[in-house]
């Protein structure tokens, strides 16, 4: 089965990749696309089943916090049949969408506030050295131009020095990190296609 | 406002209040509201895998297409047969071949993805910073040339910053040479500029959605 796998995993990479350079692939490249479309569909579904999976045991032997796995059962059932019968823009759904995930995901975001706050100020704390102390200098540069103060903006900061900062220096280090992860993606892209790296595997 | 309208919105400000919890520690309500959300997006996302993925891709061609179609569709549907089986450990190893072709797939796309998306453009758009034909004018072809030259040394210094490569010495600990750690040191400062101005970006994010929370309260007990 592990020789087989590789076999698919290589024959198929190579195909689509070589596809991007032989327009006559085109059709054969489509069709492998597709099929990976259908089987991440079907692993977000096996994700799903696993979770339900981990939560139904924990319900099952009354472990530790199970009415919490109850409840998040209970929940997810609920959406999944609803989602289901009567698919997702309905009304309905969207009604469920906007109560329960936007306000928790609006909320979560809103903690962030206070704990990335708390977390640059452990930072100073803890790690005092040039790296930090430029981050935080930016940081709060960034935010002093943004912010709109009771006595106007601070001119030569908001003009001059923001703009300097985000479309110079600061496009300098993001396309530096651009540039990596991709070099980094193409490495193991090509890893896995050439069957050094195989993480399809069951150990 | 309408019941339903009123009730959804006592429903959002309890979540809002169950996740606001937090701030005073871990408790039971912050909890409740974090395993009805996972719960609810779970359902969510497997009812949107179901209804535009599956079905119109893989089902419904099955069902009703013709013999070409239902031909091309027989190998997703053993593969999506064997991927299921990743859900006993029994039986994961079956799931193999369904997840070699996935992550074949994906690795094509992602070496494609990197080369033609980012690596060639990104290259290119540092490249035409000094394009002497595009500045309409000196001044402009000197700000042109400081500015791009400022850029150069961001990416070609942020990329030594991640070059790891070293010597070993006499005691035996492993060191860059003294020029690209000078340089790695100037990429550390491109680096932290970055991810400074990410960090504001990400904050002034984070504050927007505080203040829309704070919103919500206000429009839900008609204070606004």
């Amino acid at each position: 089965m592990r020789y087989l796998a590789v076999a698919i995993a290589i024959a198929a990479g190579l195909i689509v990749l070589i596809s991007y350079f032989v327009p006559a692939l085109a059709m054969v490249q489509s069709v492998l696309l597709n099929w990976a479309i259908i089987l991440a569909g079907m692993a977000a579904l096996v994700g799903v089943f696993n979770l339900i999976s981990v939560h139904g045991d924990k319900v099952r032997r009354r472990e530790k916090g199970n009415i919490y796995s109850a409840v998040l059962l209970v929940s997810l059932f609920a959406s999944f049949i609803f989602g289901l019968a009567l698919g997702p823009d309905q009304p309905y759904i969207r009604l469920l969408v906007n109560t329960v995930i936007v306000p928790v995901e609006t909320a979560l975001m809103a903690l962030l506030s206070v704990t990335l706050l708390y977390a640059s100020i452990r930072l100073l704390r803890r790690r005092t050295d040039v790296m930090s102390i430029v981050f935080l200098l930016t940081a709060v540069l960034m935010l002093a131009a943004s912010a709109t103060l009771p006595f106007g903006e601070i001119l030569p900061l908001n003009n001059l020095i923001r703009p300097w900062i985000q479309q110079v220096l600061a496009l300098g280090g993001a396309r530096g990190i651009l540039i990596g992860v991709a070099l980094g993606t193409l490495t193991t892209g090509l890893r896995v296609l050439f069957g050094a790296d195989r993480p399809y595997g069951d150990k | 406002m309408s019941l339903l309208d009123l009730i959804t919105g006592i429903a959002a400000f309890l979540f809002t209040l169950f996740i606001f919890s937090y701030l005073i520690g871990d408790n039971p309500l912050f909890r409740l509201a974090v395993y009805i959300f996972v719960g609810v997006s779970a359902g969510y996302v497997a009812a949107v895998a179901f209804r535009q993925v599956l079905w119109p891709d893989l089902l419904f061609p099955l069902l009703t297409g013709s013999v070409a179609q239902k031909a091309l569709l027989v190998m997703p549907l053993i593969l999506s047969a064997l991927l299921l089986t990743k859900v006993s450990p029994r039986l994961t190893s079956l799931g193999m071949p369904a997840m070699a072709l996935l992550v074949g797939v994906s690795a094509a796309v992602a070496v494609g993805g990197a080369v033609t998306g980012t690596l060639l453009p990104q290259a290119g758009a540092t490249i035409n910073l000094f394009d002497t034909h595009a500045a309409a004018s000196v001044p402009q072809l000197a700000q042109m040339m400081f500015n791009g030259a400022w850029i150069l040394a961001g990416v070609t210094t942020t990329l030594v910053y991640f070059h790891f490569g070293a010597r070993t010495t006499r005691d035996g600990s492993a060191r860059r040479f003294g020029f690209i750690e000078f340089l790695a040191f100037i990429g550390s400062i491109f680096l932290a500029i970055t991810l400074g101005v990410l960090f504001a970006g990400v904050y002034s994010a984070a504050l927007t959605a505080l203040i829309d929370r704070f919103h919500f309260f206000g429009t839900l007990f008609g204070l606004h």
